[in-house]
């Protein structure tokens, strides 16, 4: 019996030990990472945006912070988009570049999600897949399946993602986008900056389609 | 304290004789406690801190179960994850503690040789056998997704059955190993 006992005892301590380590978050990321201290041009560079749609040499860039879990960045995401797509984007004069600002509960590992769909060069399906979503996982307590089933819906490399999602990947990334959307002020999501690859850069008070188009017009002026 | 029993001239230990109600009830005497009901405990332990993380996971206490190849998700969001607002997994893991608490009291002197442990203990096992391989049979042929930590909770469970089997013989009145 005593043989019982230290058997049981040990797989109690390695079961606890194993259950302790999963709770305290495992190896999947899913809220900031401590990035330590970083220069400016140290978060620049590596605050990498989610994506980019449009030709990267364009010369206006429309900088977006999003998050995916943010009904309006919904609306920008599947509306206005598209309206800039035809108006800027597909005519070279414009580009739209996301960068993730995750608050919500599960907004950082949607974006990692997103970013991990982008490992395999479907960013923007992803993007738009997950935003179509929304309604569906937001209320969600586990989002992790519903993720992994946009995953199987586009065909991916299924089991690829669900490495990427329950690691750290991009974890840091996004984490330095968040930090870069706090150095610039943003506070809520979508917020827009519309800059020819420098200064002026013009912070938006808006996200309508016309609120772009009057920055776009009016920097174009300048 | 219980004095020892003397049967056909053999000293019995005096935890193997209160509640013995015929022959072969609960282990012989010198054989021990029952080898199978340390079995059960054990993978029961075992079973439930799978069902407890599988659960904690989709309650949406612990990050997402890192699964590998992704499928995880699939089962674990599918409508078959849930019997009314009750996840399987919390199925899986009272039943898990059921069996580990009447191993654990099959174990104990009083209790070894009740004639209701081994009828529970069996019962109990079975049932989750079943229901596991019914959760199976829903992966293979409905679901078409595999969960790695579904699987082995099926294979646990099936070894708890299999360590079950003696109690048979105890029901019937027959001693088991």
């Amino acid at each position: 019996m005593r043989n019982f006992y230290i058997i049981i005892l040990a797989v109690a301590v390695i079961g606890g030990g194993v259950l302790f380590y999963a709770m305290r978050g495992g190896s999947a990321a899913v809220e900031p990472v401590d990035l330590g201290e970083l220069e400016q041009q140290e978060l620049i560079d590596m605050a990498q945006p989610a994506g980019v749609y449009g030709d990267p040499d364009a010369p206006i860039t429309i900088m977006e912070f999003a998050d995916y879990q943010c009904g309006a960045c919904k609306q920008f995401g599947l509306f206005i988009k598209p309206q800039l797509d035809a108006a800027y984007i597909r005519t070279g004069q414009a580009k739209l570049v996301v960068h993730d600002f995750p608050r919500f509960p599960h907004a950082f590992l949607a974006a990692r999600a997103v970013r991990c769909a982008g490992d395999q060069d479907r960013y923007w399906e992803y993007h738009d897949l997950i935003l179509h979503s929304q309604e569906d996982w937001s209320p969600m307590k586990s989002v992790t399946g519903h993720f992994n089933d946009l995953a199987k819906e586009l065909q991916l490399d299924t089991r690829a993602f669900g490495d990427c999602l329950a690691s750290d990947s991009h974890a840091d990334v996004v984490t330095a986008n968040l930090r870069l959307g706090e150095a610039l002020g943003v506070t809520g999501t979508p917020s827009l900056f519309v800059h020819r690859g420098g200064p002026p850069v013009i912070r938006l008070g808006g996200s309508g389609f016309l609120d772009i188009q009057q920055a776009i017009e009016g920097e174009g002026e300048n | 304290m219980t004095a020892p029993a003397r049967l056909s001239g053999l000293e019995l230990p005096a935890f193997a004789t209160p509640g013995i109600k015929g022959p072969g009830h609960g282990s012989p005497a010198g054989a021990g406690p029952p080898r199978n009901r340390m079995a059960v405990a054990v993978f029961s332990l075992i079973g439930a801190f799978l069902a407890f993380y599988l659960l904690a996971s989709n309650l949406g206490w612990t990050p997402p179960v890192p699964c590998g190849a992704g499928d995880c998700g699939t089962v674990q969001s599918s409508k078959y994850a849930k019997v009314g607002p009750v996840p399987v997994s919390g199925i899986g893991l009272a039943g898990y503690l059921a069996l580990l608490m009447l191993s654990l009291a099959g174990l104990q002197g009083r209790l070894a040789s009740s004639r209701s442990i081994p009828l529970l203990l069996f019962a109990g096992s079975l049932s989750g056998f079943l229901f596991s391989a019914y959760l199976t049979y829903l992966e293979a042929a409905v679901i078409k997704a595999w969960c790695r930590y579904c699987v082995a909770s099926a294979i646990i469970i099936t070894i708890v059955f299999a360590a079950t089997l003696p109690e048979l013989k105890r029901i019937r009145g027959g001693s088991g190993p």
